[in-house]
């Protein structure tokens, strides 16, 4: 019976089901009753545990629907320890059925509401990302310090600066007018690209791919294409991003955990799906005049994961996709990873002293991944003594052990 | 082969800072722990139980709220399985996830009658 129970509960069932109905509670309750919606969940979502020790119910989603909806309307008939309510909850005769209704909305309205409220101006970015990883994709407080690399308190107060802002706006912000969608998205979309990025280069040193977390990215930006508002092609060259890096993810590390670079990477075991995924978000987002960073991005990752092979990557699109980026964007990282495909189309000597260039910018300097190419770049060229320097400091600069270990393997067959 | 009833008590109810993933983690663990049994032909089924309830006493048949015992002595559940002996019984419950968040089993041998 059990392989079964285990299979019954889709992956995630938990986390997915807290975000859902953190956001359904908190749009009906009010931002203010915000913590009373997260222990109303939680509690929800223990007793599911405790009752499911022996076996999940015929339909797990509903079952945990069902508790929070009966903790939700015992917590509004005591009304007690909470914020004032709206006043569709105030008949006592009526609150069943408004909580009830609330609870079972089909559409994402919710949580994209949730999304919206949270990416406020009045909170910092890693507050954004805080609050998202909380309330929409149930990590706890630990958990969002572990994937961050802080103690819990700092994770702790941030919650609790998103609480005490989300709790002054009175409502949720509804996403139906155009402007105030327009003006909310730009900082929506840098708090999931954040998101993204942590996951799959996370500060965690144990764990320095969070694949959970690059699939939150992309489940909430495909959840802002459902959205009633059109003309989003920028989003969806975001999602495009999301999907060809997410293709590579389970190949970016060796079965000893060491990250691998591209050109050693198993290319048939890329997921297709997600590739076609991500084409299909890049072709719509070409659909408009408007030609942004993330279509940049999507499409230089988009032609090194289409590509066959290393040697057949077309890195004359690739290098004119940066030149656009860097015009765009202009940045010393973008400079860098410009820098290190010029290296396959112009030759190594113009790589070298692209990035040598750069050598006096800190945040470069201190970036392990700038020496360790640099390091390849004076590898490939013959210059073993500077090669060996560089990786010697990538190693240093190293954050975690699947980074180390990958520099320190090119070192040893220098050596050898 | 004899029956055992498992008596579960206490449980994650102590446990307000479980995250999803982790009581998530904690269901998976239950059921490889009892398809170990079912694989081995020992198992024979579980129940459990919600927290609240009544209970009923003496000749005036007195009715109270709540069993409300401490949390981690409130029962939780109950499992019945077959095993050789009491002492195997007793091995069979080492792996049980319950003691994951301060639980505990009580092992009772079912009485069966044979005449």
């Amino acid at each position: 019976m059990s392989d079964a129970a285990a299979s019954a509960l889709v992956e995630d069932l938990f986390r997915r089901e807290f975000g859902r109905l953190v956001s359904a509670l908190t749009r009906l309750l009010g931002p203010a009753n915000l913590s009373l919606a997260e222990d109303v969940v939680q509690d929800a979502l223990i007793t599911a545990m405790e009752a499911w020790r022996f076996g999940p119910p015929r339909d797990p989603n509903a079952w945990i629907l069902q508790v929070a909806r009966r903790r939700a309307i015992d917590a509004i008939r005591r009304n007690k320890r909470m914020a004032p309510l709206p006043p569709t909850l105030e008949s006592e005769w009526t609150v069943a059925g408004v909580v009830e209704s609330a609870l079972s909305r089909e559409d994402d309205a919710d949580e994209l509401a949730m999304m919206f409220s949270i990416c406020d101006q009045g909170l910092s970015q890693e507050t954004h990302v805080t609050l998202i990883l909380r309330l929409l994709c149930g990590l706890s407080p630990r958990e969002i310090a572990r994937a961050f690399l802080v103690d819990t308190q700092t994770i702790d107060r941030r919650l609790h600066r998103g609480r005490a802002r989300l709790a002054t706006l009175g409502a949720l912000h509804d996403v139906t007018s155009v402007d105030d969608f327009r003006a909310r998205q730009p900082s929506v979309l840098q708090a999931l690209y954040l998101l993204f990025n942590e996951g799959y280069h996370g500060s965690d040193p144990d764990n320095p791919l969070l694949p959970a977390m690059c699939l939150d990215a992309l489940q909430l930006v495909e959840l802002l294409l459902n959205s009633p508002v059109s003309g989003q092609e920028h989003v969806h060259a975001l999602a495009a991003l999301f999907c060809f890096h997410a293709a590579r993810l389970s190949t970016r590390l060796d079965p000893e955990g060491v990250f691998l670079p591209l050109a050693e990477q198993d290319r048939a075991r890329w997921d297709q799906l997600l590739i076609q995924r991500g084409v299909v978000h890049l072709s719509k987002a070409s659909a408009g005049t408007a030609l942004t960073r993330w279509h940049l991005e999507a499409g230089i990752a988009c032609e090194h994961t289409m590509a066959p092979s290393v040697e057949q990557t077309n890195w004359r699109r690739i290098v004119e996709l940066y030149d656009a980026l860097l015009a765009l964007a202009p940045g010393p990282i973008v400079a860098m990873n410009r820098a290190i495909v010029v290296a396959e189309l112009h030759g190594l000597e113009d790589a070298r002293s692209a990035l040598l260039a750069l050598t006096d910018d800190k945040r470069v300097a201190g970036y392990p991944f700038f020496w360790g190419a640099l390091a390849d770049i004076e590898r490939r060229g013959g210059h073993a003594d500077d090669a060996r320097g560089h990786y010697g400091r990538a190693i240093g600069l190293s954050r975690s052990r699947a980074e180390r270990v990958s520099y320190e393997r090119k070192l040893a067959l220098l050596n050898n | 082969m004899p029956k055992f009833m498992f008596i579960f008590r206490g449980g994650a109810q102590e446990y307000p800072d479980l995250s999803p993933t982790e009581m998530q983690e904690h269901l998976k663990k239950w059921y490889a722990w009892a398809g170990e049994l079912a694989k081995a032909g020992r198992h024979s089924g579980g129940q459990p139980l919600d927290n609240g309830g009544k209970t009923m006493r003496g000749r005036d048949r007195i009715v109270t709220d709540g069993p409300y015992a401490e949390s981690k002595d409130l029962v939780t559940g109950s499992l019945v399985l077959h095993a050789e002996s009491l002492d195997e019984a007793v091995e069979l419950a080492r792996d049980c996830p319950v003691f994951d968040f301060g639980g505990s089993v009580e092992v009772r041998p079912v009485v069966e009658h044979e005449v």
